[in-house]
């Protein structure tokens, strides 16, 4: 039986993951934090990606397969701390997989690393370039991230290494940056944008990816769910009420929460609330049959506050 | 839900006092609104984020000017086919009303009713409301991916290759194509599209320019500057068209072979195909009118 070990085992769609791997797979993970409550035949191991302890995981537990999730994608932490454990993090594992024999590797990357942007083409594909640092620098770490991930493909092709992209989650354990933003009971919009939006449940996420351990694909994959609203329409139907503000003064007004720490984005990530970021997911449909299981009212109602 | 069923009540209110004529426009908007085959997902989009429920709530204005103040007749409507087609006109008249009125044409003419996409210039998805209106009406930012992923999801797409260029063209050049751009040639190869070319008479005419100071619309921000018998004049009403009649002729679909990427001497002569197709709709359509105004 193939072993998968699963970094960042402890978040909600960590948690996710691992019940719905464990069928055909032992899974073991890894985490800063514990997991309360967790099924007896996974082992959780709470250590730093940065740090030696993590590689003796490898040694001790002996994997075959990693699904690496167990990155830094709020902005609680200052930024030298989500660059190291993002990136660094990232490198030491890559190395650890090509050092003990890892034969597939799946990366959770995002659809946000391409970047909003007014001229995008609607429905990008794969090899879109990814421009999210254009107006959006706190994304850097996250880009270099898939980059690394999409570059070690290459390097080692004996390993099975896949990343996935898959658009906006939302889900009941699911801790996302959209989430939380569409659960505020008021939602700041900028006023004259409501670009589309697309929208997978984290079920399906967790499904892509067994299907993705499954078929051991290689490559880079975006992972698109049953399609896309305004998002406009993506507030109203999580049962909140959407605030329109002129973008001169609300682009000002969050650079300085953020700086305050009142607000938990900075003001890049406005342009994802005002140009669309929309994915083809033809690529990983081709490879694996994917075919998302919950509708965009089912992924609204799991947010519904 | 209180505040929505008092705004039907409402709705329904003002709709009764409505002249009846209005309500007759409504009644055959919604009928051919009914008709258009899309695809809508639960929620009433399209992947583009075409809206035909926002459509039918906000066109009422443009079919007002459609019947009553541009008084649109079309021809040959029918020569458009099913399916994926690339609709490919004269663009004239300071602002772009006959995109407006070729789309209502396709929607309340031709059989069955089509909501037209439009490939909009990159600046329109910048313009705050603007940006919305557009893609709910079926105009999405003009990147060739977007256009020919339209296509072959068997949609009719509206391009002007003369772009602003015929837009702000003078007054003496009227019925005088400008430059084409190559792209929709490459895109209708690649995706192998029918091409109709479509003549639009009456839009020429609608706002005279004498002179087009660019240099100075784009210190302004605008993609023109265009000196007419009305603007700068009177202030930014003077860009608005007067009442001509216009005439929207379709033309038999050219359909052409070869390679989207050949070079552009060659697919510059299919361009100049489908520019001397339009001009023979111009010279029917200026032959059969009898007044820019009257027609």
């Amino acid at each position: 039986m193939e072993k998968v070990l699963i970094t960042g085992i402890s978040g909600g769609q960590g948690r996710l993951l691992a019940r719905r791997l464990l069928d055909s797979f032992e899974v073991c993970g890894v985490d800063r934090v514990a997991w309360e409550g967790r099924p007896k035949n996974v082992a959780v191991h709470q250590v730093d990606l940065r740090k030696r302890k993590f590689e003796d995981v490898f040694r001790t537990e002996q994997p075959t397969a990693v699904v690496h999730m167990g990155m830094v994608r709020h902005f609680r932490v200052s930024e030298q701390v989500r660059h190291d454990v993002n990136v660094r993090g990232t490198k030491q594992l890559l190395d650890h997989c090509v050092h003990y024999g890892i034969q597939k590797l799946v990366m959770i990357s995002s659809s946000y690393v391409y970047g909003a942007a007014a001229d995008n083409p609607f429905y990008m594909d794969e090899d879109s370039p990814l421009g999210a640092t254009r107006s959006y620098p706190e994304m850097r770490d996250l880009v270099e991230v898939d980059t690394l991930t999409s570059a070690f493909i290459w390097k080692y092709p004996h390993i099975r290494t896949a990343v996935l992209r898959p658009v906006n989650v939302l889900g009941y354990y699911v801790h996302s940056m959209i989430g939380e933003y569409l659960r505020q009971r008021r939602v700041p919009t900028v006023m004259g944008f409501d670009p589309m939006m697309q929208f997978i449940h984290e079920e399906d996420v967790s499904e892509a990816i067994a299907l993705t351990l499954q078929h051991g694909l290689q490559g880079v994959f975006n992972v698109v769910g049953p399609g896309a609203v305004p998002v406009s329409v993506a507030i109203r139907e999580a049962g909140s009420t959407a605030w329109p503000m002129p973008e001169p003064l609300m682009r000002p007004l969050i650079d300085r929460l953020f700086r305050w720490g009142m607000v938990p984005y900075p003001a890049g990530a406005m342009d994802y609330i005002k140009y669309p970021v929309t994915l083809s997911g033809k690529r990983f449909v081709d490879a694996t049959g994917f075919r998302p299981l919950f509708g965009l009212e089912e992924i609204f109602h799991s947010v519904r506050r | 839900m209180a505040t929505r069923g008092f705004r039907r009540a409402l709705g329904d209110l003002l709709g009764g006092l409505l002249p009846l004529s209005v309500r007759d426009l409504r009644r055959e908007l919604d009928d051919r609104i009914r008709k258009i085959p899309t695809r809508l997902n639960e929620f009433g989009y399209d992947p583009w984020g075409l809206c035909p429920a926002t459509v039918r709530e906000t066109v009422l204005p443009a079919l007002a000017l459609y019947k009553y103040y541009f008084r649109v007749e079309t021809h040959d409507i029918e020569r458009v086919p099913p399916g994926r087609a690339l609709l490919i006109a004269n663009h004239a008249g300071q602002l772009p009303f006959d995109a407006a009125m070729i789309a209502l044409a396709m929607l309340l003419e031709a059989e069955p009713p089509r909501l037209v996409r439009g490939m909009a210039e990159y600046w329109v998805s910048e313009l705050p409301g603007v940006s919305v209106y557009a893609a709910r009406a079926g105009a999405a930012s003009g990147t060739p991916d977007t256009c020919r992923e339209m296509l072959e999801a068997g949609e009719c797409v509206l391009v002007f290759p003369e772009g602003v260029r015929g837009m702000n063209k003078l007054y003496k050049e009227r019925y005088e194509l400008q430059r084409f751009g190559t792209g929709f040639m490459r895109l209708a190869l690649e995706a192998q599209t029918p091409i109709v070319p479509v003549a639009v008479i009456g839009s020429e005419e609608q706002n005279p320019g004498f002179a087009n100071f660019e240099r100075l619309g784009r210190l302004l921000g605008m993609p023109a500057f265009p000196i007419t018998a009305t603007f700068p004049l009177l202030g930014p009403l003077g860009i608005l068209p007067m009442p001509v009649k216009y005439h929207v002729y379709f033309g038999e679909p050219l359909h052409f072979q070869g390679s989207p990427t050949d070079d552009d001497a060659i697919i510059d002569e299919k361009v100049e195909t489908v520019k001397t197709a339009i001009e023979k709709l111009f010279e029917r359509g200026l032959r059969e009118r009898h007044g820019v105004f009257s027609g």
